[in-house]
């Protein structure tokens, strides 16, 4: 029998092989890019050291329960994963202000966040990756509403725990960029890589620069430091103990076909008080339930379980799901 | 013979209804929620009305969740007798076993009050001989507005499972006669084989003459009619 192998994509610092049942091989290359390719090199041992990162990461995410498209390392710079459908938006986490960020509000760099951000871009190298709200990801079909809550609550929650991973060693995690995909069945996992080619790191004592803002900057010994984060990565004996904290809104509203007395009762005192331009009153519920683990397409299927089971009777009612990961 | 009661936390007719029971001789046993290696030994039970588990969520909701509920259907299955009573009909329901749902009155009040039912042709034998009878019986409920679409209530009248309607005294059910907004007066529903019945009106409050009505006796007397 020959194994054919495909070629499922070639991205500037990646290829991407289709092997057999649903896995592919993603093979890390050594080129590096900046400002949507104006910019061009090749970096000896970048593939391998951002290889070692990406696996790092996964395998500290796959910890936590993040469900990740990451099975195995194959070789120096080459990882197995899951095979996925890479949706068309990245989710980006800021902790600190930094790079497009300060250009496009024209903001300084290094102000810290009170809460972190999420924002999403739409991936297109024509139109240099622009700024997306969730509203017309949802509207152009890139992403859907329950995708869009599951990459905003699993973007934080990544966040909350590269954090404090980071800090362990000495580093300061000032963003990050996120990819998705979907599998066969349609769950969204986390896909593409983590590397120090899609994220921000500083020396926590110096404010030293470790990731491709030193390739941007023309600072020098970019492979260098980008090994010195996996090496201190792997030096981690063991991983802080993180409390993991997701809060699940189910909220229910009766059928339109279903007699809402409570409502009717409510908009008769409404009209009484003279709100005239009242119309209609529907009373429903809102649950709000913590779980200690992470959000997720399989939260999410936890959470639909649920709401079937108990907390909904669809005869008489609807219902719908909210994320909040703090 | 055995009959088991329910008896879940904030169920609180169990007693009501043992003692209609003992008023034919018969002795029931209290059943609570993890007693399902005694449902093989019972012949019929009977969820007794109350709010079973504060009834917070739904009405009959948690209930219908304990482990002696999860056994239910293969218990029904096998041909043996489950009456639910107002919550017990709740519980019905919301295991699946009775068809459509109880949601809150249309007046959104807690209903305390004598009504009368009309019994309608029904293909259970609980309701032996009692055809086109019009009982005197009391309610008390805040969620018993009979709820199912359209289909499950044609379906119902087609196997004559609609077994009580509200009406008056004369037997004429209309919307005045109708005291939580239940579709089609629904007062109480029977299961297709006929040996689940779910009713809102309280029969073991009204098995005694020094209580004002022995109208519900029917439905215990014909069950243990039927056991013996």
């Amino acid at each position: 029998m020959v194994l054919v192998l495909e070629k499922l994509y070639s991205g500037k610092a990646k290829d991407v092989i289709t092997l057999g049942g649903e896995k592919v091989k993603i093979v890390f290359r050594n080129s590096i890019s900046a400002f949507d390719g104006v910019k061009v090199d090749e970096l000896k041992g970048k593939g391998e050291a951002n290889c070692k990162i990406s696996k790092l990461l996964f395998e500290i995410l796959n910890h936590y329960g993040i469900e990740t498209h990451y099975l195995k390392q194959e070789s120096k710079n080459e990882l197995i994963c899951k095979k996925v459908e890479i949706i068309p938006v990245e989710s980006v986490c800021r902790n600190i202000t930094a790079g497009s960020f300060c250009r496009r509000y024209g903001v300084e760099k290094g102000i810290p966040f009170e809460k972190p951000i999420v924002e999403l871009f739409y991936k297109n190298d024509e139109l240099h990756d622009p700024l997306v709200t969730e509203e017309v990801a949802i509207s152009l079909g890139w992403i859907n509403e329950k995708e869009n809550i599951i990459i905003k609550a699993v973007t934080l929650a990544v966040n909350y725990i590269l954090v404090a991973v980071f800090k362990k060693i000495g580093l300061t995690l000032v963003d990050f960029k996120l990819e998705f995909g979907r599998t066969k069945d349609g769950k969204l996992i986390l896909a593409d890589e983590i590397s120090a080619d899609t994220m921000r790191l500083w020396e926590e004592n110096s404010g030293e620069i470790k990731d491709k803002d030193r390739y941007r900057k023309d600072l020098g010994s970019v492979v260098d430091h980008y090994n010195d984060i996996a090496f201190r990565l792997e030096q981690i004996k063991e991983l802080p103990k993180i409390k993991l904290k997701t809060k699940v809104r189910v909220t229910i509203d009766l059928k339109v076909s279903v007699l809402d007395p409570a409502g009717d009762i409510t908009i008769r005192s409404l009209l009484r008080l003279g709100y005239k331009q009242v119309s209609k009153v529907n009373i429903g519920k809102s649950i709000v339930i913590s779980f200690t683990s992470v959000p997720g397409s399989k939260l999410w299927d936890v959470t639909e379980t649920i709401s079937n089971e108990i907390l909904a009777n669809p005869l008489i009612e609807t219902y719908s799901i909210d994320f909040s990961f703090e | 013979m055995k009959i088991g009661v329910t008896k879940f936390p904030g169920t609180n007719n169990e007693q009501d209804v043992l003692r209609a029971l003992s008023s034919f001789g018969i002795e029931g046993v209290l059943i609570y929620e993890k007693d399902t290696d005694k449902l093989k030994d019972l012949n019929a039970l009977i969820i007794a009305g109350g709010f079973s588990f504060g009834d917070y969520l739904r009405p009959g909701i948690i209930a219908a969740k304990t482990a002696i509920m999860q056994e239910l259907p293969k218990f029904v299955e096998q041909g043996n007798f489950v009456i639910g009573i107002c919550n017990g009909f709740q519980i019905l329901c919301e295991t699946g076993i009775l068809p459509g749902v109880l949601t809150t009155n249309r007046s959104t009040k807690f209903v305390s009050r004598w009504v009368y039912v009309k019994i309608n042709k029904s293909n259970s034998v609980l309701l032996r001989n009692s055809e086109n009878k019009i009982w005197r019986i009391p309610i008390a409920h805040f969620d018993g507005n009979y709820y199912a679409t359209n289909e499950q209530i044609a379906e119902l009248k087609k196997k004559n499972q609609i077994a009580l309607q509200y009406s008056d005294e004369e037997g004429v059910i209309s919307e005045n006669s109708n005291p939580n907004g239940s579709m089609d007066n629904i007062a109480g529903i029977t299961n297709k084989e006929g040996n689940v019945l779910g009713l809102m009106p309280h029969p073991e409050r009204a098995s005694f003459s020094y209580l004002g009505s022995e109208d519900g006796r029917t439905i215990f007397q014909n069950l243990i009619e039927e056991l013996k």
